[in-house]
């Protein structure tokens, strides 16, 4: 897996993130953005480019009154000045050309992400004049106390209360939990879940939280974004260098007139502009608001760069089991018959029990009947049946067909409502699920312990076949037909395609996954060795994920975590790298350092590659900035004092001209920043393995690369030089 | 280019030396963690009467501060007793033939320079010094300097290892380093010496009567207590002005050997004593692999041209094991010589720089503290590239950890270069005669790097004992010894109580890392100097000079 460098941004605004790179080259807002940033005064924030700025200031008087710079110019250098100063300028302005650029870039990015939070269409009920109605409304557009009518499969758009009905509601892509909830009035919903059953009307609670992209957007604007940690340290880094090779040029100049070794100034500030980290000075903030953009490309909402940078350090990821690692639908897999049912009775049961199960587990129930080959006979018989709806109160669904084992009933017609007539005659109109008539057949199927208060007697194995199967990591649903139990159906949860080898590339670069489900341990093991998570906790609760992020950080480890209920809050605003549901409740947004728009648990895990990515592209930029140095002193050393020193010339390994040699390396040195803008941009490309392989493979290209590429591109441009 | 015979002695010296380093660092190991040893019946009586003496309360842990103040307080005022010693030693005892107290400047310089292991003679010894000056000044702080560089190592490890509270008692630490370390083993190398033909008296200056009947002075001494622990405690001081290259004090080729060996013998073993003391003896890997590549580097460039060698070298020494003595002694900070820097090829010099401006290739008490800088700031950068915030035996490197560590790289270019070009402005260096050629130029720029490396080695001697050099090379001298050591300590302080990561990302232990960390290194210190180094030996090299006269 290769972390995608320019994966094309799915999304329904037309103006595709992607394309905002070129776009924003040619607009005149960074072109003009990055001329006001030349001024000394918005530099000083970056004194690297601002002492370049000060040497072209320099350069600049000499060229204009060559005469003031005796003994360290000469009035014949005039047009050698006017070259260097030129370059000069280009050279910062380049390095303010790349920040106007990404932050243009992260602007733009922020914005579009504005009109992607989730929308839900919900049904907001409005009273007018003792009048209901409905108005279908965006869940961007409720507000608090506004209310809310929510029907079978709606998205809960908000956090809400319910005020009237009972339904069921999945919260698994909320708190990991994948058996529905039952919800009465009083009951909090969770904003993201799904109503499964029943209808209910809820009251909104919170108002839609526009507040973080609000966050987000100023982080990107204001230019005094604060510097995160280790920008802080590269920062000194730079710093220190900077001192150093101020020092260097005091020294050579102290050296150069002392003892007389005719030195031209210009020359000298060009080798002082060649040795301090410019590019890396020029594209440092690049760097930093690039990886943000980075984020936002993904819908992920950061609220401080430090939190983009912390992820990069991760080493144990909490997962929730379900929507991170399985999809939260189940699947069926067996079908056991109890004693006296052959497997083929259980399935055609299955089978006619869930043809109008629209739900994941209904559908794979058919698949594995039709699969076995067990399709009822009686199939027809399925048109005219009367459908038992899911409902929370009994936890099972059903149908009532009329029986046929031998013969095909005609579609319709007088025959079965006349056997449907008198099968209700008969049956007790109490126990409408025991219906037991002689022509027609009940399938229900359902939680193993309603069932068994549905049917008239209790197979002996059916609490051991139902122990078996759970406690083998699976759930398993019960089936009854005409009021006798006759089998089991294995349930089994669905891995999310690709988990497997995200699980595997993180454990690869050393981090540890930690998966957290409320199912039981035998269920939770199971699932874990098999995606080859060897950590979980099973029967977790929300809160108790509070004590897991704690237990890990006294192991001194960095820990990042996903949530969206309340009850994660605490753990989110304790783990080092809290991932926020959009869906989840305000609490959680709140408490975490990140939001997800699109509500994908299994992005924290691009969250941590993206992270480690920002860090390497700017030890990788910072790295090669320095190497570069080596053959800038190779190319200039040998020309400083060519005038009286002429043996020095042996070091002029590249063969490089008087002016030439200048010339060239301070081209080099201006156009590598426009060069690696793009590399510092979309994050230089990296396979997930272990930290040495990546460490020792960054350190070939950009350090060792680092030293050789200056050689070669000093070379080039003096060959292109040498032909005008 | 030496020969394979050459080669293989070189080998089997470094082999040795790297042996009997590791064999005795648990022992060293010991003396810092307060180990039960042995030795504890016989030395603790003694070690606790100083401590009573002198008001110690052994258990007292010093905090980054405290520990570097007293370090700095008693390396002060052991100064000040060399300072009176040297400049009224024409009053003092112990004067057989009656040498005049010292010039106030050269007084300082002296105190300076061997307080601070430095050991940067402006003076002859047979000629200037009693033997009072000798032993109670020059000789009583080549054990003590070299004591304090070994306790300020062992502080800035204490605070790097897991659990430490505090970083240790200056005093004790001190005292025991003395009673258990120098003292005892100086006492066996000076009997070695003693039986290899160094001379150990305190009687006068010998007459003899030659073969030719001319009568000629021996000027014999206090020798070879001196000879080991300078060697030993990497100090380079001679006796003699001649230094090593003074038949008494390195008399035949086993000596030679003997004091190559014991150049090496702490800087390597305080290399293993680190990992021990961390708990951690892998960590002393890439401070072992890289302080030994730099030094075969360092030896590379000195033998491509070993035998062009001019006046000034002992013939019953000769040209392959000077130039060997040469890096040896720069590389790992001693600062003795066994021929005069004047004779060696231009390439040689080069070497000799590089070893002193990398000061860890292996370097002595604080060589392992400069590759532990070395390594922050590699782990920094390049570390970045992994993925993950660099860290360094667990711990997250900060800004603040980058700030000290690049104020110390700062300090050594600043009181190399700013000095060498006063001392031209000024005259100074004309007033002594240095040209202002790339002869001349190198002679100046070795002056204040071997002042600041706190090395010793010299072409000038004491053809510089004029009030500049005498001061500006004690000031450089000074900052280049307590800047550094205060900053490593500040940083090393502060990682006490620091969150440790359990997870490594960057293994610091692994070859690949002590690869990259040469590779850094060697950038890090020829983008300090090169543009200097270029006017200077490279220059001279260049010119075709094949010696340092020209």
């Amino acid at each position: 897996m290769v972390l995608d460098r320019e994966k094309p941004v799915k999304s329904s605004n037309p103006k595709s993130i992607g394309t905002d790179l070129r776009v924003s080259i040619f607009s005149g807002k960074v072109l003009i953005d990055s001329l006001v940033r030349l001024s000394p005064v918005s530099l000083a924030s970056n004194p690297v480019m601002l002492i370049v700025e000060v040497t072209f200031f320099i350069v600049a008087a000499m060229a204009i009154y060559p005469q003031g710079f005796v003994p360290v110019a000469s009035p014949s250098g005039r047009l050698f000045y006017v070259e260097i100063s030129a370059i000069l300028f280009v050279t910062v302005w380049f390095s303010t050309f790349s920040a106007a650029l990404a932050e243009q870039q992260a602007k733009n990015t922020a914005s579009s992400l504005r009109k992607l939070e989730t929308e839900v269409l919900s049904k907001k009920i409005v009273t007018e004049k003792w009048s209901r109605k409905i108005i279908p409304t965006k869940s961007t557009e409720l507000r608090r106390s506004d209310l809310i009518l929510l029907e079978k499969n709606d998205i809960v758009p908000i956090d809400a209360d319910v005020i009237e009905g009972i339904a069921m509601v999945d919260e698994s892509l909320v708190t990991g939990e994948s058996t529905p909830v039952r919800k009465a009035p009083g009951d909090a919903l969770i904003g993201g879940s799904r109503i499964v059953s029943d209808t209910i009307t809820a009251r909104v609670t919170a108002n839609p939280g526009e507040t973080y992209i609000d966050q987000m957007i100023k982080l990107v604007e204001s230019s005094k974004r604060p510097k995160t940690p280790n920008e802080q340290a590269i920062t000194m880094v730079l710093f220190g260098l900077t001192a150093i090779f101020s020092i260097i040029i005091a020294s050579l100049l102290g050296i150069s007139v002392t003892l007389d070794l005719g030195a031209d100034l210009s020359v000298i500030l060009a080798l002082y502009v060649c040795l301090l980290p410019t590019t890396i000075g020029a594209l440092l903030p690049a760097i930093g608001l690039s990886g943000m953009s980075r984020l936002y490309q993904r819908k992920i909402v950061a609220k401080s760069g430090k939190a983009i940078e912390t992820a990069g350090d991760v080493d144990v990821i909490v997962l929730d089991k379900t929507g991170t690692i399985t999809v939260g639908n189940r699947e069926a897999m067996e079908l056991i018959p109890f004693e006296g049912y052959s497997k083929r009775e259980v399935g055609e049961a299955a089978f006619l029990s869930s043809w109008y199960d629209d739900t994941p587990e209904g559908r794979s129930i058919i698949r594995l009947a039709y699969d076995k080959g067990f399709i009822p006979d009686n199939l027809n018989a399925l048109g005219l049946a009367h459908v038992y709806e899911f409902s929370a109160s009994t936890r099972s669904s059903g149908v009532k067909l009329a029986h046929s084992d031998d013969f095909m009933l005609p579609k319709g017609g007088k025959a079965i409502s006349q056997r449907q007539r008198i099968s209700r005659k008969y049956s007790s109109a109490s126990e409408e699920s025991v219906s037991s008539s002689f022509g027609e057949v009940e399938i229900i199927k359902g939680a193993p312990d309603s069932i068994k208060t549905m049917v008239r007697s209790i197979p002996n194995n059916f609490d051991e076949a139902v122990d078996t199967i759970s406690a083998s990591g699976h759930t398993p649903i019960a089936i009854a037909r005409n009021g006798e139990a006759i089998g089991i159906i294995r349930l089994r949860d669905v891995l999310k395609t690709g988990i497997k080898e995200k699980i595997q590339s993180i454990k690869i670069m050393g981090i540890r996954p930690i998966m957290v489900t409320g199912d039981q341990p035998l269920t939770a093991r199971s699932i874990a060795s098999e995606v080859g998570i060897e950590e979980c906790v099973p029967r977790a609760k929300a809160e108790d994920k509070f004590g897991i992020v704690q237990k890990a950080q006294a192991e001194s480890r960095i820990v990042a975590m996903i949530g969206d209920g309340t009850n994660d809050a605490p753990a989110l605003a304790v783990a080092d790298v809290g991932l926020a549901m959009s869906s989840g409740t305000e609490a959680a947004k709140e408490a975490a350092n990140m939001v997800d728009l699109e509500s994908n648990p299994a992005k924290i895990i691009d969250v941590v590659l993206l992270g480690k990515q920002l860090l390497m592209t700017r030890g990788a930029v910072t790295a090669f900035s320095i190497a570069n140095d080596v053959a800038k002193y190779f190319a200039i050393v040998p020309v400083l004092f060519a005038s009286t020193i002429s043996q020095l010339q042996a070091l002029n390994i590249l063969g490089l001209g008087l002016n030439s040699a200048v010339l060239s390396t301070l081209m080099f040195n201006a156009i590598i920043i426009p060069l690696l803008i793009p590399l510092a941009m979309k994050g230089i490309a990296f396979k997930p393995t272990n930290t040495m392989s990546i460490f020792l493979r960054n350190t070939l290209i950009y350090g060792v690369g680092g030293i050789i590429v200056p050689f070669v591109g000093i070379k080039l441009i003096d060959i292109l030089l040498s032909m005008f | 280019m030496i020969d394979a015979a050459q080669g293989f002695s070189v080998i089997l010296i470094l082999g040795v030396s790297v042996a009997i380093s590791w064999l005795i660092s648990p022992y060293v190991t010991g003396i810092f963690t307060r180990a039960p040893s042995r030795v504890d019946r016989l030395l603790n009586p003694v070690e606790n009467l100083i401590y009573r003496l002198a008001g110690v309360e052994p258990t007292h842990g010093m905090g980054w501060k405290e520990y570097f103040l007293s370090g700095l307080l008693v390396n002060i005022l052991q100064m000040a007793v060399a300072f009176v010693i040297l400049s009224s030693q024409g009053m003092l005892p112990l004067n057989p033939q009656s040498f005049p107290g010292l010039n106030w400047d050269l007084s300082i310089h002296t105190a300076v320079s061997f307080a601070t292991n430095t050991n940067l003679q402006h003076y002859t010894g047979e000629t200037m010094l009693s033997y009072l000056s000798q032993m109670a000044a020059v000789q009583f702080l080549q054990f003590t300097s070299a004591a304090t560089g070994i306790c300020m190592f062992a502080a800035i490890v204490r605070g790097f290892t897991v659990g430490s509270k505090d970083m240790g008692n200056f005093y004790v630490d001190f005292v025991r380093t003395l009673t258990r370390l120098l003292i005892p083993l100086g006492f066996v190398v000076a009997l070695i010496l003693v039986w290899l033909g160094v001379p150990q008296t305190l009687s006068g200056h010998v007459m003899v009567v030659t073969v030719e009947g001319a009568t000629q002075k021996l000027p014999v001494g206090p020798v070879a207590s001196l000879v080991s622990i300078m060697q030993l405690g990497n100090n380079g001081g001679g006796y003699y002005g001649a230094n090593a290259a003074h038949p008494f004090m390195n008399p035949n080729p086993q000596s030679n050997i003997l004091e190559m060996v014991l150049m090496l013998l702490l800087p390597t073993s305080l290399i293993f004593v680190f990992g021990e003391l961390l708990g951690k003896k892998r960590e002393a890997r890439p401070i072992l692999i890289g302080a030994y590549t730099l030094f075969g580097i360092n030896l590379f460039i000195a033998f491509i041209n070993a035998t062009h060698l001019g006046p000034g070298i002992e013939t019953r020494i000769g040209g392959f094991f000077s130039t060997f003595w040469t890096v040896v002694s720069t590389s790992a900070t001693t600062g003795s010589v066994n021929a005069q820097l004047a004779a060696m090829h231009p390439l040689a010099i080069l070497s000799a720089l590089l070893g002193m401006l990398i000061q860890a290739a292996p370097g002595s008490g604080v060589g392992v503290m400069y590759m532990v800088m070395y390594v922050v700031i590699t782990v920094f950068i390049v570390g970045l590239m992994s993925g993950r915030t660099p860290e360094y035996l667990g711990i997250k490197i900060t800004g603040r950890d980058v700030r000290l560590v690049m104020l110390a790289f700062l300090i050594h270019p600043a009181i190399i270069l700013i000095p060498t070009i006063v001392a031209y402005a000024s005259g100074a260096a004309a007033a002594i005669g240095v040209g202002s050629d790339s002869l001349g130029f190198t002679q100046v720029l070795y002056e204040y790097t071997t002042s600041a490396a706190n090395n010793g080695s010299d072409f000038f001697g004491a053809s510089a004992n004029t009030v500049f050099f005498n001061i500006s090379t004690a000031i450089v001298i000074f900052l280049g010894r307590y800047a550094p050591i205060g900053l490593m300590l500040a940083l090393s302080g502060s990682m006490i109580g620091r969150k440790r990561g359990t997870v490594v990302g960057l293994k610091t232990d692994s070859i690949s890392f002590s690869m990259v960390l040469v590779g850094s290194i060697i950038i890090v210190v020829a983008l300090t100097f090169f543009p200097f180094l270029a006017l200077g030996p490279i220059l001279s090299f260049f010119q075709g000079y094949v010696n340092g006269l020209g």
